[in-house]
């Protein structure tokens, strides 16, 4: 039973990490692309030492923003940013084209956030049906990146952020909280849950998530604003095609959810 | 409707903590690998997946 409740959830990851990444090669990766020839030209004053690491990444898209970062961060010599110091080499594993990187990356988010729903829906003994599965899908996307998004609107490639370990820490936080927040309001009758609920999601805004200390940027304000709705489209898509296989694999093969 | 009713008949409670949170331990895992993690190969792999999802990422 175990088994075929985590097979039923990957499966229906799966199904939806397919359909995303259709649907990004559409809305989102022409912007992500069109953006990065605007991030080569970051005003930072470290880049020059930065170009050269530049060609080893077959993406293009850390050494300068590393740059940048650097140049901005109040504590610079230390700072703690993912690619260790940029000494360590990127690219894309398996030497796998771009796109199929990309597919692999959403196969395994979809399979991921498919888990973590089955994983809520079982634990509260709630189960996602064919009726129900686009509601789950929807909070599933209010909490995983409609509410984050008010705080950390999904970023293209050389905008602006603050620094990376703070920006995760709150993005995480504002995930659970907002997760605990939307089913104290959803699923439970009492006032003082629904009220719970509701200062749940409202604290980490309340509390304010990083911001960059210098938001100037090279990438077109436009370019950014057609982003954040493509990214939020999609994947508001994506979790609404993720519940409602989930519901119909529940329904049709699982029978307990 | 009617799997709702079978479901609370038929899933020990154990059963269902047992699932409940493999499937949360396990989904982290994935969603951390492919959305957080500090690897410059995962970065590059995931990189345009990240964006898209909005994780903050570099």
């Amino acid at each position: 039973m175990i088994v075929k409740t985590l097979l039923a959830a990957i499966v229906a990851g799966l199904v939806a990490g397919v359909f995303m990444t259709a649907a990004q090669e559409l809305r989102v990766t022409p912007l992500i692309l069109h953006a990065e020839q605007y991030e080569g030209e970051a005003p930072a004053t470290g880049e020059p030492a930065a170009a050269g690491h530049e060609q080893h990444s077959s993406l293009k898209a850390n050494a300068p923003l590393g740059a940048l970062l650097a140049s901005i961060s109040p504590v610079t010599p230390a700072y703690a940013h993912e690619h260790g110091g940029e000494d360590e080499e990127g690219g894309i594993m398996f030497g796998m084209s771009r796109f199929s990187g990309t597919l692999l990356a959403n196969l395994v988010t979809g399979a991921g956030f498919s888990l973590l729903l089955a994983g809520i829906s079982v634990m509260i003994a709630y189960p996602i049906t064919l009726a129900n599965g686009a509601l789950w899908g929807a909070f599933g996307w209010l909490a995983v990146h409609m509410l984050p998004a008010l705080g950390l609107p999904p970023e293209l490639p050389g905008f602006p952020a603050a620094e990376l370990g703070d920006r995760q820490t709150w993005w995480v936080a504002t995930v659970l909280f907002s997760a605990a927040g939307l089913y104290l309001l959803a699923l439970r009758g009492e006032v003082i849950s629904k009220l719970a609920g509701l200062v749940l999601i409202a604290a980490p805004h309340a509390y304010g998530a990083p911001q960059p200390l210098d938001i100037s940027s090279n990438v077109p304000a436009v370019l950014g604003a057609e982003f954040a709705v493509a990214a939020l489209a999609t994947t508001l898509a994506f979790w609404i095609v993720l519940g409602v296989v989930s519901g119909f694999i529940n329904d049709r093969f699982v029978k307990v959810a | 409707m009617a799997t709702s009713t079978v479901s609370s008949v038929s899933l020990s409670l154990s059963d269902r903590l047992t699932a409940g949170i493999l499937a949360l331990m396990i989904g982290a895992f994935l969603v951390f690998g492919a959305g957080l993690a500090n690897s410059a190969v995962l970065h590059d792999t995931a990189h345009d997946t990240r964006h898209s999802y909005g994780f903050p990422c570099h």
